[in-house]
């Protein structure tokens, strides 16, 4: 074939295939996710799949996307991370006499939720104790909109601490003792003990100074300032706060929300992507490839070869693929890889294709210009591969399109039973996770919709692309 | 070929499947179970010697003596589990007793049973009735709409036929499930979220009508996830025979449409049609494997998914054998029939399809 033929004839194709419509939005969505795949670690961040297997420390448990503020009442407080940089230091390090330094950094947090942060966590306060018998002491007080002011804890500073203020017994306790004085004798009477330990620390310290504040609390909108500051009393202390981090842990979360560890399902939807296009493609393609090549070599040789391999072929086609690859990946338990189920998939995918890539080849065997190859003294291998393989080529790409869809489901079947690849971040763990951890029950919508949206995307592309080209390329089929 | 030949031949392929997945599965499992074993082996001897103080006593001193007697009782237990034997000795015990229907007790009760084959006989009848209801109703809904669309090829309805097809079949059919639960039994809280009774089951005809209330979400799921396709299939299947020369001849003798299309070309179209349904309704035992796990109805499914979760081996092999049975024999009788209603077709020739 030259090139201009090659040129030629795709220029054809490409004219017919315009007209599919539904193919011109399959090759759009497939652009889109192959740009996907490839700019996962530019979208989110490069490590996700070692960070995945992890729990994502600091990060809100199942909370549902910053955007499902729109379509609620209740507006939910995001997730917020503040650093060195976004804090004001207002003394580091000041000598105060006697050994003893001072330092302070304050924040400001502006509440326009009605549902405030979960929790306050202060931590990465690098300090360096002369003497461990001696620790720091830390200060962390708010001050509120209306000119109130809670001091929260007053508690020693270790090496290695972190203050999670909303779970902590003595924050607990000043917030109550600030609180109580505004509640109504009556809505506490009997219930101290209760109310102290169910009532929502954060919940408090964002709320109305009015009675009802520790029963039912109105959220106090405004500019809240929270002061931190940090005496040393020996002279060989140091202290450095350049790493420090404040998290005000959310109740909404990212683009996706979170999941039970934590993790963003925005970063782990992205790079399914991968997972989803690296087996599908290279599933069809090679199941179709060796289909392809068995079923015109058992065509070509003929005779009782030719009945050995189609008894072969009927023997893989009768073996029901998804039983045996759930038992597969009991087997293997924990050890299966994500070219096993390339290569299980593959196992069980080519024999339908052997079957009509046989029945192609038979007819095209008896076209007078094969008989005019052989009678020249061509060799098999030419015959089979310049003049059988090219006619059935474009019959492939339809039927490999086709097969796509197959792989990626079955793929996201055997994770979601628990046996894919435990290192990749695939859509049909993230969907087991919410199935375990029982996220329909409790409505975690965010963490079920999405993850099957995405295969449905994926394979629906792959659909779509494959009719267009069954329309286009098959009528030549049929001039055979 | 004849016809007593071929079914020969199919009963043959059918009978070597089952065989060698049944060997290929029990050389797997024997390995998996051997390895339990071992460390089960370790566990109950040091059991032993935890709960005989004396023996420790009189064994502390003599750490040859503990060696030794540590050895007796790791082969005792090597031998009273038939470790001893080589591999393949244990694996073709194993293949024969599955094959034999002898698949052993789990180690955890499971509908209140051990017997694997107890466990899966009170599975399949729930199964039939969950999968069987919903795929007759696909396969109404499917062909009715089906041949609509092919009545009327190239109209919004074939077109939507089409769509929804395309849609349909890219959808995981158990996340379907999932977003039905999440939105039919937990927001809007119409249908129970799973399983086949309520607890504890009511009583005499409340029973009845229980059940059916439980199997309306799942049924809705696998019928919505389902019918497209089998209207999109019946749709081409029909447009096929409609473009042949009898229906063009029917037509040129003034037979009404309605006869032409209902006496002529879904008669001709029948074979295929009926193979399908033959064999979706035989496929239909095995259960869509983890939709079940979803509703946590108690059929095969849902045993896939317990013995799975719960490591049991036993189960897990025996409900296998049991599908791929109930497949082989759906192939077959699917084969026969397409045989024996279409005698057009070469017997042998449903093999190329």
């Amino acid at each position: 074939m030259r090139w201009v033929d090659v040129k030629e004839s795709l220029k054809d194709f490409w004219f017919e295939f315009k007209r599919q419509k539904g193919g011109l939005l399959g090759i759009f969505l497939l652009v889109l996710l192959v740009f996907t795949a490839l700019a996962a670690p530019y979208l989110t961040e490069p490590d996700i799949p070692k960070k995945w297997t992890t729990y994502w420390e600091g990060n809100p448990t199942n909370v549902p996307p910053v955007w499902y503020n729109y379509f609620t009442t209740k507006k939910l407080a995001a997730h917020e991370v503040l650093t060195y940089k976004d804090v004001k230091i207002i003394n580091e390090g000041e000598d105060l006499g006697g050994g003893i330094r001072y330092y302070a950094f304050e924040f400001d947090y502006n509440n326009r939720y009605d549902l405030p942060p979960k929790d306050l966590i202060i931590k990465n306060i690098n300090i360096k104790l002369a003497d461990l018998n001696s620790p720091a002491q830390i200060v962390i007080t708010v001050f509120r909109p209306d000119g109130q002011k809670i001091e929260l804890l007053s508690a020693d500073l270790v090496e290695g601490s972190i203050y999670q203020i909303a779970k902590m017994g003595t924050v607990r306790n000043n917030v109550f003792n600030w609180a109580s004085q505004f509640e109504d004798p009556k809505n506490l009477q009997g219930r101290v003990e209760t109310i102290k330990s169910t009532m929502d620390v954060m919940a408090i310290i964002f709320a109305k100074a009015e009675p009802g504040i520790l029963v039912n609390p109105q959220p106090l909108h405004g500019d809240y300032k929270f002061q931190v500051e940090i005496f040393t009393f020996n002279e060989g202390d140091k202290l450095d706060l350049k790493p420090i981090q404040v998290i005000l842990t959310g109740r909404t979360y990212g683009l996706m929300g979170t999941d039970y560890k934590g993790r963003d399902l925005w970063a782990g939807l992205i790079w399914g992507t991968r997972v989803s296009l690296v087996v599908g493609v290279s599933v069809a393609v090679l199941s179709v490839l060796i289909g392809i090549a068995y079923g015109v070599t058992s065509a070509y040789l003929g005779g009782w070869k030719d009945e050995f391999m189609q008894r072969v072929n009927e023997f893989v086609a009768s073996i029901p693929t998804l039983p045996i690859l759930i038992l597969l990946g009991a087997a293997f338990k924990g050890h299966v890889t994500l070219w096993t189920i390339v290569f299980l998939l593959v196992m069980f995918g080519w024999t339908g294709i052997a079957k009509v890539a046989r029945s192609m080849a038979l007819q095209i065997k008896e076209q007078t210009y094969v008989e005019a190859a052989k009678a020249l003294g061509a060799g098999t291998g030419r015959i089979i591969f310049k003049h059988i393989m090219p006619q059935i080529m474009p019959y492939a790409f339809a039927v490999m399109a086709l097969s796509v869809p197959g792989a990626v489901l079955t793929e996201a079947s055997l994770s979601f039973l628990g046996l894919g690849d435990p290192t990749a971040v695939t859509w049909g763990q993230i969907l087991y996770d919410a199935q375990t951890n029982s996220a329909t029950i409790n409505g975690y919508w965010w963490w079920v919709i999405p993850p099957g949206l995405a295969i449905s995307l994926v394979a629906l592309t792959f659909v779509l692309i494959g009719v267009a080209l069954d329309r286009v390329l098959n009528p030549r089929l049929k001039r055979l | 070929m004849g016809y007593g030949r071929y079914l020969a031949i199919r009963l043959l392929n059918a009978l070597l499947v089952l065989a060698l997945v049944t060997l290929l599965v029990s050389v797997l499992f024997t390995k998996v179970a051997e390895e339990d074993l071992k460390s089960s082996i370790q566990e109950q001897i040091n059991m032993k010697l935890r709960a005989n103080p004396e023996l420790q006593k009189a064994l502390a001193a003599e750490p040859e003596k503990l060696q030794e007697w540590y050895q007796r009782e790791y082969n005792r237990l090597i031998h009273a589990y038939g470790l001893d034997k080589p591999f393949w000795v244990r694996v073709l015990e194993r293949t024969k007793d599955t094959l034999l229907l002898n698949f052993g007790n789990t180690k955890t009760p499971i509908f209140g049973e051990t017997n694997v084959k107890k466990i899966i006989a009170a599975a399949i009848p729930r199964t039939v009735l969950l999968f069987t209801t919903a795929q007759i109703i696909v396969i109404l809904i499917g062909l009715l709409l089906g041949v609509k669309a092919a009545q009327v090829a190239g109209s919004a309805l074939d077109r939507a036929v089409s769509i929804i097809a395309m849609l349909t079949s890219s959808i995981p059919m158990w996340w379907f499930g999932m977003i039905a639960i999440l939105i039919f039994s937990f927001k809007l809280g119409w249908f129970p979220s799973g399983g086949m009774t309520s607890t504890p089951p009511k009583e005499g005809f409340a029973y009845y009508t229980d059940i059916l209330y439980h199997m309306v979400l799942p049924v809705g799921t696998i019928v919505f996830v389902l019918f497209g396709g089998w209207a999109w299939t019946t749709r081409n299947i029909m447009i096929g025979t409609m473009q042949e020369d009898f229906i063009m001849a029917a037509r040129a003798k003034g037979v009404p449409e309605r006869k032409v299309i209902y006496g002529h070309a879904l008669r001709a179209a029948a074979p295929p049609i009926i193979t399908m349904t033959i064999f979706s309704l035989l496929g239909s035992l095995g259960g869509a494997i983890i939709t079940e796990g979803v509703f946590n109805w108690p059929g095969m499914g849902r045993l896939y998914w317990t013995a799975l979760q719960q490591n049991e081996t036993r189960l897990l092999m025996g409900v296998t054998f049991v599908t791929v049975a109930l497949y082989l024999i759906s192939m077959i009788l699917a084969d026969l029939a397409y045989g024996y209603l279409d005698p057009r077709v070469k017997v042998g020739a449903s093999q190329q399809t």
